[in-house]
């Protein structure tokens, strides 16, 4: 339970700090922050004897319990020594981090100590995880706050952009990888949980994927502790702001994959494979980045590169067989975390006081920052490993660790020579010396007094550690070794490591006190991860232009495309098809079918004169007659409700489309209709062998189709025989759709209201830039009685079109249409039972009217007579009664829908029932629709924007 | 006749892919209704066909001659219905466009140049 609370409280005093840090004054925020890091750090510390020899599940919430997925924490000696090091550090880097942001806005530092806190939240949980699934997603989290805080400047410094996607990309992809390892290793072990992989012997050694879990597991730990050659990624996260890059990119988040290394050891090491990889990787990281460092102008980037040369040591260390280099790999984190992140936060200072971080232009500062000088001083004895501070016995171990290989030792030796050059040139030329820089010197900008604290913490904590080493450190060490481990600073008598240790000084010396010859030498990496990765992103960024360069925008092309690619596919499966086709019969019986097939002709070709008018309008009516004459072929059928539909729909499509010529300028649809006429010839032919061929699939569908109809319908005949019992209606097709499937029927009611909100809310004026706000209730201001007539190039050529509106008659007309409408309306509601027409019928007649007001008075004039009507609102309405209509048969307890005749009133020929009720609703839906529709469309104002 | 009519929806299929083809978008529009009308076309063809009668009972739940299929109807009303509502949608739609580019060329709305 501490430990949850543990990582809880990270994340709630992030949380709290962002929404009331603004308030606050930056240190203030710091010092808070501090002040919680040291309780956690004493809730941990508290929990120390606790821990024992064995891990042990200590938090477990069920997350997705059909998944077996688990919220887990699970504690060990690793784990406690990886909490004591974040929340210790955290101490240091809070309290430094109010100083830091002292001068800056406060709101951009909550802004930061909530994200670092964030970050130590998450850091906490990835190292607490009780299962593979919460360590994976704490990893990922501590990845995206890693980017959010290189990013941090991200608004006005490229490079921080830069950096961030960089990192982002090198770390999430190395998350990738570990996702399927850990993955593979909870289905090769049968369990996610730590408690069991853990204790799964050599289940996983021995596992045929063995091979494929370690090295995605090592891709993923070496991504995230910037291991050759992918540690690129490491200098370019030096765009954070200091604090940000001292707790992160040095004490805590870097080592992650280190931890995860040492997590999975006892069940994946001491293998040739991990041996190899992890000693060979780890070393050559270790030397590449000692190196590097050296010929770094930039004081961070020296820092990242010699973070990145200590991480190396410690992969090799965790890689070692038999568990020999554990002890100092748990040293070697703690001391460097110490002396690492302390610099960091010192070459923040001098960032801060100078404004430059080019050791170059630095030099002589400890006449100013007296304070940093010291702490400088001591965190590098401890990088150069010089007794009695901690990165001695670190260095001590970690020689101690390598002996019995000539070749590793060697190669450690020669690092540790060049990190103590290192450690002479980070305090030796930025603080000895004199200050040789006048604009420095001039522009020196004083740091508020206490922010040199936090390093202080830092550096007496490597100097206390390594005096006191026995007793402070042996407990949690051992813990997290899983034995007993004695430690002492100085050795009982002089050994080889020690010779070694102090030839490594010497030779540091050397080194550093030639400096002036190499340090202009350039290095240039023989092989550079950077450079592959930027190679990659070219690559990525090409494939994108080849993309783009068949993007001509043209909709009608990605529709060509289509309807192509759909055409081949139909190529491909019609000669298959044809075969079947033997059943095909031409019947043509009795005068009816006569009809039909000249309404059919008739259909076709009003459609075919649609596409070869040259005038809109006459295109739109032929269109209009086309459907009409479908209509008829449905009444022949017969199949006169579909009819009735069909024309009243019809009236209404033709309706809307004119009103869209309307709306859009003559001219413009004259040039594009004229366009239409110069399509090149090539590009015709390619568009009717499209037609065709679609057309060819889809008759031998249709023929296919028609010549495997089941007949007879057993459920047609089932509605046909219980129509009349069970609903009381005489139309079979009205049952269905009132009564057996209603449900279908709400649905599609709310589906038409739905295109109906959705025609308003594109047409809905609105300002640029202002918050889109549909007003449901849309009412008009009253309007003087006749407006004076607007003679706007709009109002001439919508008079083209037409111009009823000064005629008397029409106007009559159009004010007697819409009571007569409704009465026809309601009569088809109530006899719908046993008639043609139904709820649908009757909202589109009603809407017919209303839109005919719209035709004959426009838009305004429309609103002001028909004050009663407000459209959207109608659509909920006849929803909620339709729905209202549907549940109340469920307070009775029958069930959702059920029929009840229990308004069981009848007088002339009307029958009560619910589905007269759910009639009533589809009305008022589809009257509320129509009029929507209406409504939007003849609106007379500029549409603005999109 | 349901041959007749299969080969009938074909034609309109292909007279609407032809229209939907062109770059005047509100041809294109027409075309939509066109492909829609073509459809139900087909429902019917391969449904409701060869009835003689509407499908209504008389009092006596008696029907005279072969009613037509009403589970199709009750499809093809559907049908209608949502094939209506979607080319309210449409033709919304064309309105907006072709008032904030100024014109009712689809070739000439390029915002989705690469």
């Amino acid at each position: 339970m501490t430990f949850a609370l543990i990582v809880t409280a990270s994340f709630i005093s992030a949380l709290v700090i962002s929404v009331f840090g603004a308030r606050l004054r930056a240190t203030l925020q710091g010092w808070l922050l501090a002040l919680v890091m040291v309780m956690l750090f004493a809730l941990a510390l508290g929990q120390l004897p606790a821990v024992g020899d064995q891990g042990m599940t200590v938090f477990s919430v069920a997350w997705v319990p059909s998944l077996g997925l688990n919220l887990t924490l699970y504690a060990d000696g690793l784990a406690l020594l990886f909490v004591l090091l974040v929340t210790g550090i955290g101490v240091a880097v809070m309290l430094y981090g109010g100083y830091y942001f002292a001068h800056e806005d406060k709101a951009e530092a909550a802004r930061f100590l909530a994200l670092m806190m964030a970050f130590s939240g998450s850091m906490l949980a990835l190292v607490l995880a009780g299962n593979v699934f919460t360590l994976f997603i704490a990893w990922e989290a501590t990845s995206i706050i890693s980017f959010l805080l290189i990013g941090f400047k991200g608004k006005k410094d490229e490079s921080a952009r830069a950096g961030a996607s960089q990192a982002l990309v090198i770390t999430a992809g190395g998350g990738l990888a570990l996702l399927v390892g850990l993955l593979l290793v909870s289905a090769a072990t049968g369990s996610s949980e730590f408690n069991q992989i853990l204790t799964s012997g050599d289940l996983l050694r021995e596992h045929p994927w063995y091979t494929g879990i370690a090295i995605l597991l090592m891709l993923g730990a070496f991504s995230k502790s910037a291991q050759f050659p992918l540690h690129f990624w490491l200098p370019g996260a030096m765009a954070a702001p200091t604090p940000a890059s001292s707790f992160l990119h040095s004490a805590t988040m870097v080592k992650a994959g280190i931890y995860l290394l040492a997590r999975f050891s006892p069940v994946l090491g001491d293998t040739s494979l991990w041996v190899t990889a992890l000693v060979g990787v780890g070393l050559t990281t270790l030397a590449i980045g000692a190196l590097f460092a050296l010929v770094q102008r930039d004081l961070k980037a020296a820092l990242a590169y010699s973070t990145i040369s200590q991480l190396g040591a410690l992969v090799a260390l965790i890689g070692l067989p038999e568990a020999h280099g554990i002890k100092a790999a748990m040293l070697g984190i703690i001391a460097h975390a110490l002396y690492k992140c302390a610099l960091f936060l010192v070459a923040g200072g001098v960032d801060h006081a100078t404004g430059t971080r080019l050791i170059e232009r630095l030099g002589g500062l400890w006449q100013r920052m007296g304070g940093f000088a010291a702490v400088s001083a001591l965190a590098c004895l401890s990088m150069a490993g010089v007794p009695p501070l901690l990165g001695f016995v670190a260095k001590e171990t970690l020689l101690e660790a390598m002996i019995e290989q000539p070749i590793l030792l060697a190669i450690t030796v020669i690092s540790a020579a060049l990190t103590v050059a290192m450690a002479l040139i980070l305090f030796w030329d930025v603080f000895m010396g004199t200050l040789r820089d006048a604009h420095i010197r001039e522009h020196f900008h004083a740091n508020p007094r206490l922010l040199v604290g936090g390093p202080g913490i830092l550096a007496a904590a490597s100097l206390i550690m390594g005096i006191g080493i026995e007793p402070l450190l042996s407990p949690p060490v051992s813990a997290a070794a899983g034995k007993p481990i004695s430690l002492y600073l100085l050795p009982a008598e002089v050994n080889l490591a020690l010779l070694l240790s102090i030839g490594a000084l010497a030779g540091g010396a050397v080194i550093f006190a030639t400096r002036q010859t190499w340090r202009s030498w350039t290095v240039t990496p023989f092989i550079s991860g950077e450079r592959v990765y930027r190679a990659l992103l070219g690559l990525v960024e090409k494939a994108g232009d080849m993309v783009l360069a068949t993007q001509n925008g043209k909709i009608r092309s990605y529709l060509r495309v289509i309807l192509a690619t759909v055409a081949v596919l139909l190529l491909l499966i019609i000669p298959g098809e044809i075969s079947s086709l033997n059943r095909l019969t031409f019947s043509v019986s009795g005068a009816s079918d006569v009809l039909k097939g000249l309404l059919l002709l008739m259909a076709l070709s009003a459609a075919l004169a649609s596409v070869l008018f040259r005038q809109h309008l006459l295109a739109v009516l032929a269109l209009g007659v086309s459907g009409y004459t479908i209509g008829g072929i449905y009444l022949l059928e017969p199949a006169p409700d579909v009819a009735l539909v069909q024309f009243l729909v019809e009236t209404l499509a033709t309706v809307l489309l004119i009103l869209v010529l309307v709306r859009t300028s003559e001219k413009e649809r004259k040039q594009a209709m004229e366009r239409i006429w110069h399509q090149s010839r090539p590009g015709l032919f390619r568009d009717i062998a499209i037609s065709v061929t679609i057309g060819l699939g889809v008759t031998v569908f249709a023929l296919a189709a028609v010549s495997h109809r089941p007949t007879p319908n057993p459920i047609s005949n089932w509605y046909l025989a219980n129509a009349l019992p069970e609903v009381g209606v005489n139309d079979v097709v009205g049952s269905i759709i009132t009564d057996f499937r209603g449900m279908d029927t709400i649905i599609e009611i709310a589906v038409f209201g739905m295109a109906a909100l959705g025609v308003l809310s594109v047409l809905t004026r609105q300002s640029p830039g202002r918050v889109v706000r549909v007003n449901l209730f849309r009412r008009m201001a009253p309007v003087e009685e006749v407006s004076a007539p607007v003679e706007t190039a709009k109002e001439v050529q919508r008079a083209n079109v037409l111009n009823p509106r000064d005629n008397p008659i029409m106007r009559t007309v159009a004010s007697l249409v819409p009571p007569f409408a409704i009465m026809l309306a309601l009569a088809q509601i109530f006899y719908g039972g046993s008639a043609p027409g139904d709820g649908f019928t009757a909202g589109v007649i009603s809407g017919l009217a209303i839109a005919l007001s719209y035709v004959v008075y426009g838009y305004e004039e429309t609103k002001r007579r028909l004050r009663w009507l407000h459209p959207a609102p109608l659509i909920g309405v006849g929803l909620t009664l339709a729905l209202a209509n549907a549940i109340f048969p469920l307070l009775l307890g029958e069930s959702f829908l059920a029929h009840l005749s229990v308004y069981g009133v009848s007088f002339a020929g009307i029958h009560l029932a619910s589905t007269t009720v759910f009639e009533i609703a589809i009305w008022l839906t589809v009257l509320g629709g129509v009029s929507t529709i209406m409504d939007s469309l003849s609106h007379p104002e500029e549409v603005e924007t999109l | 006749m349901n041959t007749l009519f299969a080969i009938a929806t074909g034609v309109m299929f292909a007279i609407g892919v032809f229209q939907v083809l062109r770059r005047d978008l509100i041809k294109a529009a027409m075309g939509f209704n066109i492909l829609f009308t073509a459809v139900n076309l087909l429902l019917l063809a391969v449904g409701a066909f060869n009835g003689t009668s509407a499908a209504y009972v008389d009092d006596a739940n008696q029907i005279a001659g072969q009613p037509s299929d009403p589970l199709v109807q009750a499809l093809l009303l559907t049908a209608v219905v949502i094939s209506f509502g979607s080319y309210a949608v449409l033709l919304g739609f064309l309105a907006v466009t072709s008032r904030r580019f100024q014109t009712v060329d689809g070739d000439e709305m390029r915002r989705l140049s690469g």
